[in-house]
């Protein structure tokens, strides 16, 4: 009898395990999330989004350089390594800025959020409208670098969530992508917050911020009177106005400037290279050119701020760490990388405007330069001849006026290649001659990875 | 004996016995012959009774239960308690057999007397009569698959601090490296080769039913590539004995973690009868087995200037570049050194062992205690290792049917550890290699020189700087046994494995160049593991000789890792190493808890015919969190069988032959060692953008994960001959894993870097061989034991779209190639030293044809595709880091109260990749280089293998560049263990009160025979595939060791 009872407890202990745990196999991470589980609350969302931003953190740490001054003329390097690869235009399938994976790792998290988000709100919810505003914005900005650095590339908008999906993707067209930037952009600027209240206004996309980024979308695709369309909605926003010349270094130097409509955040734990591109002792990577030393209009109040003119060969760029910062410290750099500011939108407008030409754009295009001259501490000038006279025609006084306000700013290269000015303005340099050359090449690793994928004309 | 017997009876039935006949073979002939005589006996009828005692030959007690039989039949009877039996015999001519565990059988035949008494002789080979197996035990006898056993008597010999090294040479098949000398560090255990292509090649660790971590929890900053020993938790000392499952027949039962082979240790339980105390001490010392030589400061200074000219004659220089004059100006006070860093750093070092054990028990309770204390000190200055273990055993019958117990065992360990891995300044083994050694100690003024231009003080990193591990940890199992009917058991149990772990690290400022710049890190680490076991075994007779036995169960384990870290830099003080007192806590915060579980099913079912004709099959089903839903379940079949062919009667003539048996076996395991979260993918959070908490997805998810398979087949012969005297053990395997789980590097444009996917095939091949042979058997003993393990990894295949260049590039140093095994070296071939500028006759570039051409002093590198552009093109297979074979050679002396172990570990045909030699002999800044830098190039014409130094080294010669220069013999023979030892005759003794006085010496590590340059041929840089790698690890040392075995 006793036995009985036991055999039936042993029985009924077991099948009791047995049901219990059929549960037991299900682990879900408990300190982070599940791929595809992850987008649940209003909360999930806004982290998901920080997350695109946080990868933007690494791709401009050093590559808004390399990519935006790194094979222009403003720059010289007595560095050897991916500087002198690039100044020399000796580029080869591993050279470092070639390597595209941080820009589509932030891709990637940008199609997460704009694949999941709409699953937290209601339809027509404004901040979930407004969280996929920022994810789209931050996606156009990734892949207008994808199509400014590398031309046509692999496009992808959806994100990968299984196995089964096609990873070995091969190039879509530039313009392609470029089409889905201006989409992506015209959707941010329709939905994403008009102000913060806060210096958040200056690291996350706002309306102004995307009109700002769809303005030189613009310039680079030569659709002048879309770009003199979406600058003025920036000119007109009030949360933009140019800073005093005095505080013209803390644009760079303190961060977070009125005049700044754009820039990726960095602080003391979250770092980037400015420090090693610009500013440490005999190391830095980057000094001024010669060339643009001296083209340097007398008496500009900027020089001052940019690099110390006191030693014929200055070892450094002052114009993020600040002035007269020692630069024997190693202390990673903190300082937000500005990547659109008003004076940028502004030149654009004067650009554009100048491109449609007739009398009133003409002048409204002095008028937008001659404002920064002013600022600068130079003579404005007071007809279009006067430019003319100086830099032999009004694009060129522009394009000249970009290449100091916004030196080393990551535009001057993307400047003379869709002004067509790069192979004419390098090739005395360093020989550049090609139309293919302008593009980087895939970098290996990505080629490794990738049968689908087909290096650049230039490089292969 | 038995050929006496063929002559008398040659008038057998012939008719009866014609099928075997009729096979035609001459080699039976005898064996017919042996088989008639017990025929022909049972055809006469002359019925008598005998009797007699049975006793112990050695020390003349009754032995009661062993058991006597009519050979040739199944009639037989018992002794009593007493020893004596009684037995009808049917005739003169009838042969008795004696058989008892742990005595060798005896056939005595009975001729005329009616009075036969025997004194049984212990058997050696016997000891190990039963062996454990997945969830259960068998007979040795009865095994049908390849299983690996070592006994308490053989870890007696050799006293080890951890239970991975007493696996060391001593079963054929298991290749163990310590992955460095440092007391507790990491071992890498190899059962049949990798089969693997993530990390999992590890076997699964079951302590007494309990399956327990094994994996290094270590987690501070990852410089120490090889980690820690788990197992240095266990106290060797409580080991009754270590089983090592090899093949699937054996392992299948285990399932998911099977594929690996299984090590299973059992620990000493209390047996019936009066308490036994036991009291273990020992006391040893330890050292380097060697220094390698470095350049003396006055060669040190002349290398340098060469550098400094050679770079001269790369750029051609008008104006020869000066050196940095203080560094060679011997009478600068600050650079007038000439210190050997090796002889400050290394040092003699003391360990001490004391273990007290208490067994005892009757027969409705039975326990084992024991307690022990390590003290160890490591050879490298200011390294210690501690452990405190506790163990209580105990079974307790609380009905007639029902047995209860639990085992529980608490280990303390205090690890300081010194940092000896890795590359670079922080590096000790390494760093002070290169160190100048024109460096003093101190100051003129006797201040310590800690930091100096580039070079921290090694004293003081090994002194003053944190390294401390802490782990407690509680094992602990509690089982309920319950005999339901006769043959039918149910076992449950309820096991945990529970360890917290504190890790402190701490670098003062005084090792900093940055002024008042120190930091620290503390993580906390706890992992709880808990299994749930429960089974049913039946075992039944049916008829006298088929013998059925069947197992059924269940089980459910859980897994949490939890792991809390911080980091802090600018502490207030050196003096407050714990984190309030640091100025910043850096955000490398860590705060992360981990999960897994699995479910499982499993049965057994065993057939045996009389001992001749034996069959196994088993299955698992196992379940893992760590798959999609789809794929959760994994079944792992096996299937084994034996055939005892000496029980066969054309084996009887074989007289030599006491016991034969070949086994066949095929089964499959598998392996589930990939993260916990990738199937289902994962987004982490700490992806943060300013003080805004981000997340984002990392991990790629792929539901379509199953396990990994590996299959094994088994074909093994066990012999004994020459009465036992001779014992053979042979097994022939292959081993193929297919769908390997393996992290592809897939396009970045995904957003990620890798996907986990099945992938590809590795294989193993390999036979093992072991031989025991006693060679004299009397008053003087000698005992040999061979074994050794060939074994033949290969990749067989990987997916075409996971190449790169055809292959997998696999860390700094290896690639996978398909053909090729794991552990393939990857670099470039170094063919000499250019004489003169002009030898280099194809004007040969480096990096690219616009590159600098080599020069006399300049390597020579193999130009593979002859485009005399030394690049990444000309890299090749350099060398193989996994060995052909492996093994042991034991002999055991012993004369009266003396005994004498010599135990030879071999390891033969594996390639080790010396990045230790290549950062110590590449000029870096003012590094010191080896004494081979002597032999350098100095000017043109010179004929030599060493390269001229060049300062920067701007072809590239020695940094970072892989190359066979730095490829080495790992081969090596090594005198592994003498012990000598001497038992106390119990006469002197036991007046006070001590049963067995034992005193030993050991001298471990005493000879290594091999060819590698580096501190010791046995070396793992890295846990994982980049197999045999010497980054610098903590050297090997050779230790004497006293002891002292008391019980009371």
């Amino acid at each position: 009898m006793k036995l009985k009872y036991l055999k039936t407890a042993i029985a009924v202990i077991v099948m009791l395990q047995v049901t219990a745990c059929t549960d037991i196999l299900d682990k879900d991470p408990v300190s982070s999330f599940s791929a595809s589980g992850f987008y649940k609350t209003t909360a999930d969302a806004q982290s998901g989004v920080y997350g695109i931003y946080d990868a933007a953190q690494s791709v401009f740490s050093y590559n808004f350089c390399y990519w935006g001054e790194g094979r222009a003329d403003n720059v010289q390097t007595a560095q050897t390594g991916e500087s002198l690869t690039l100044l020399s235009n000796n580029m080869t399938a591993t050279a470092s800025s070639a390597d595209w994976s941080a820009l589509y790792r932030m891709i990637s998290r940008a199609n997460y959020a704009i694949r999941y988000i709409p699953d937290v709100y209601e339809e027509d919810n404004a901040t979930g409208k407004q969280l996929i505003g920022q994810a789209r914005a931050l996606r156009a900005l990734a892949y207008f670098y994808v199509a400014r650095v590398w031309g046509d590339a692999p496009f992808i908008t959806e994100p990968y969530t299984s196995g089964d999906q096609d990873i070995f993707i091969s190039k879509s067209g530039k313009e392609v992508i470029l089409d889905q930037v201006e989409e992506d952009l015209k959707y941010a600027a329709a939905n994403c917050v008009d102000k913060f209240n806060s210096n958040n206004d200056r690291i996350m996309f706002t309306k102004g911020s995307a009109n700002a980024l769809l303005t030189q979308v613009y310039m680079w695709r030569h659709k002048y009177s879309e770009a003199v369309a979406s600058s003025a909605l920036v000119m007109s926003n009030s949360l933009y106005s140019l800073v005093a010349i005095a505080d013209w270094g803390k644009i760079f130097s303190a961060s977070y400037s009125k005049e700044s409509i754009f820039e990726v955040g960095y602080n003391d734990t979250e770092t980037n290279g400015l420090r090693i591109l610009y500013a440490i002792g005999s190391y830095a990577i980057y000094t001024p050119s010669v060339k643009w030393k001296e083209s340097i209009e007398e008496g500009d109040l900027r020089e001052d701020f940019v690099y110390d003119m006191v030693p014929a060969d200055p070892k450094a760029i002052w114009k993020y760490l600040g002035r007269g910062e020692s630069d024997e410290v190693a202390t990673p750099a903190k300082q937000n990388i500005v990547l659109t500011r008003l004076a940028d939108i502004m030149l654009l407008r004067a650009e554009a405007l100048n491109k449609i030409g007739g009398e009133a754009n003409k002048t409204e295009a002095l008028s937008l330069l001659n404002t920064i001259r002013v600022r600068a501490g130079l003579v404005p000038f007071d007809t279009e001849a006067d430019a003319i006279a100086m830099y032999g025609d009004l694009e060129s006084a522009i394009l000249h006026e970009r290449s100091v306000e916004l030196c080393f700013e990551g535009h001057r290269w993307f400047d003379l290649v869709r002004t067509g000015r790069a192979i004419s303005t390098m090739g005395p340099i360093n020989g550049l001659s090609s139309e293919a050359n302008l593009e980087w090449p895939v970098h290996q690793n990505s080629l490794n990875k990738n049968p689908n994928l087909a290096q650049n004309p230039f490089y292969n | 004996m038995k050929k006496k017997q063929a002559n008398v009876i040659f008038r057998s039935d012939w008719g009866r016995k014609k099928p075997i006949l009729l096979s035609g073979l001459v080699i039976m002939l005898t064996a017919v012959m042996t088989f008639s005589a017990a025929a022909s006996a049972s055809l006469t009828l002359q019925q008598k009774k005998v009797t007699g005692m049975v006793t112990d030959a050695t020390s003349g007690e009754a032995l009661p239960g062993v058991t006597i039989v009519i050979r040739g039949t199944t009639t037989g009877v018992a002794s009593n308690p007493d020893g004596s039996y009684s037995i009808d015999v049917p005739s003169n001519s009838t042969v008795l057999q004696f058989t008892s565990v742990g005595y060798a059988s005896q056939e005595v035949t009975v001729g005329s007397r009616t009075v036969i008494n025997v004194a049984m002789q212990s058997d050696v080979t016997m000891i190990e009569e039963l062996v454990v197996v997945g969830y259960g035990f068998k007979k040795k006898r009865d095994l049908t698959g390849s299983i690996s056993s070592i006994s308490a008597a053989s870890l007696e010999n050799a006293p080890v601090k951890d239970v991975l090294s007493a696996l060391q040479g001593r079963a054929s098949g298991v290749v163990v490296t310590s992955n460095s000398g440092a007391p507790g560090d990491g071992i890498t255990v190899r059962v049949r080769g990798y089969s693997s292509l993530n990390s999992g090649n590890d076997p699964l660790y079951v302590i007494d039913g309990v399956p327990v971590e094994s994996t290094s929890l270590t987690s501070l900053n990852g410089y120490d590539q090889h980690g820690l020993n788990p197992l240095a938790d266990i106290n060797p000392g409580d080991i009754e004995s270590i089983e090592v499952l090899k093949d699937a027949a054996s392992t299948a039962i285990y399932g998911s973690r099977a594929a690996n082979g299984v090590v299973l240790i059992t620990t000493r339980r209390g047996k019936e009868g009066k308490a036994t105390v036991t009291l273990n001490y020992f006391s040893g010392i330890s050292e380097i087995t060697r220094h390698l030589g470095v350049l003396n400061a006055q060669q040190w200074r002349q290398v340098i200037i060469d550098t400094y000219k050679n770079l001269d004659r790369y750029n051609n220089a008008t104006t020869p570049s000066e050196p940095h004059w203080t560094a060679i100006d011997s009478l600068n006070p600050m650079n007038n050194g000439d210190v050997d860093w090796q002889s400050v750093m290394y040092r003699k070092a003391w360990q001490h062992q004391v273990e007290l054990g208490v067994q005892g028990g009757n027969e409705s309770a039975k326990y084992a205690f024991s307690t022990s204390y390590l003290d160890q000190d490591g050879i490298f200055l200011a390294s210690n290792y501690k452990r405190i273990t506790s163990r209580l055993n105990t079974d307790f019958k609380v009905s007639d049917r029902i047995t209860i117990g639990q085992n529980i065992s608490f280990t303390n360990g205090k690890n300081n550890r010194i940092n000896a891995g890795g590359t670079g300044n922080l590096s000790l083994v390494q760093s002070i290699l290169v160190r100048p050694p024109i460096y003093s100690l101190t100051y003129p003024d006797g201040s310590p020189i800690n930091y100096f231009n580039g070079k921290r003080n090694p004293v003081a990193m090994a002194e003053e700087c944190t390294h401390l591990n802490v782990t407690n940890r509680v094992i602990g199992n509690q089982y309920l046994e319950y005999d339901i009917m006769k043959g039918l058991m149910f076992r449950t149990s309820l096991s945990i494995d529970y360890i917290t772990m504190k890790e402190d690290e701490f670098y003062p400022t005084t090792v900093d160049y940055r002024a008042g710049y120190n930091w620290g890190a503390v993580r906390a680490i706890t992992n709880m593991t808990w299994a749930n076991e429960n089974y049913l075994t039946y075992n039944t007779r049916l008829g006298e000789s088929h013998e059925i036995s069947a197992m059924a169960g269940f089980s459910m384990q859980d897994w949490k890792l939890e792991t809390t870290g911080l980091d802090g830099l600018y502490f207030v003080s050196d003096n407050i190493r714990t984190l309030n007192g640091a100025g910043t806590i850096s955000n490398q915060a860590v705060n992360r808890t981990d999960e897994h579980s699995m479910m499982s099913f499993f049965g057994r079912v065993t057939y045996n015919y009389k001992g001749k004709y034996l069959a196994e099959a088993n299955l698992r089903a196992d379940g893992s969190s760590r798959f999609g839903a789809e794929n959760r379940f994994g079944y792992f079949p096996s299937a084994s069988a034996a055939w005892r062919f000496s029980d066969e009667s054309f084996a009887d003539g074989l007289g030599f032959l006491t016991d034969g048996k070949l086994r066949l076996s095929i089964g499959q395991g598998g392996n589930e060692s990939i993260p916990n979260y990738v199937s289902g993918g994962e987004f982490s959070i700490g992806t943060n953008y300013l003080t805004y908490s981000g997340a984002a997805p990392t991990v790629m998810p792929n539901q379509a994960l199953k396990w990994e398979v590996t299959t094994q087949y088994n074909l093994g012969i066990d012999l004994s001959m020459f009465n036992n005297r001779v014992s053979f053990i042979g097994d022939f395997y292959i081993k193929n894993t297919s769908d390997l789980l393996f992290a592809v590097p897939i396009p970045e444009t995904t957003g990620f870097g890798y996907l986990t996917q099945n992938i590809g095939d590795i294989s193993n091949k390999g036979m093992e061989f072991s031989v025991i042979t006693h060679n004299i058997d009397n008053e003087f003993q000698w005992t040999t034991s061979l074994n050794i393990g060939f074994n033949k990894n290969m990749v067989v295949d990987l997916p075409d779209d996971v190449l790169t260049n055809g292959y997998i590039q696999n860390g700094t140093y290896h690639i996978l190639q398909e053909g090729k095994p794991i552990g393939t070296f990857y670099g470039w071939k170094f063919l000499g030293v250019y004489s003169r500028d002009e030898d280099n006759v194809n004007d040969v570039r480096f990096g690219s044809s616009a590159g600098k051409p080599f020069i006399g002093g300049d390597p020579i590198w193999d130009d593979l595709n002859n485009d005399n552009v030394i690049n990444d093109e000309d890299k090749q297979i350099i060398g193989d880091a996994q060995p052909i074979f492996a093994g042991g050679l034991n002999n055991d002396f012993s004369y009266k109260n003396f005994s004498l172990n010599v135990f030879l570990q071999f390891c033969y045909g594996n390639d080790i990749y010396s990045n230790l030699n290549s950062m110590r002999n590449w000029v870096f800044a003012y590094n010191n280089v080896s004494t081979d830098a002597l032999n350098r190039w100095r000017e043109q014409g010179d004929v030599t293998d060493y390269p001229a130094p060049v300062r920067n080294d701007p072809k590239r010669n020695e940094y970072l560049r892989v190359s066979d220069r730095w490829v080495e013999d790992g081969s090596y023979m090594r005198l592994k263990n003498v012990t000598l030892s001497y038992t106390i005759p119990s006469a002197l003794t036991t007046r006070a009160g001590i049963s067995r006085l034992r005193a030993y010496v050991t001298g471990q590590n005493l000879l290594t025979f091999t060819h590698y340059t580096g501190y010791d041929p046995e070396v793992n840089s890295y846990s994982g595939l980049q197999v045999g790698v010497d980054d610098g690890a903590y050297p090997q040392s050779r230790t004497i060791i006293f002891g002292l075995n008391m019980e009371f």
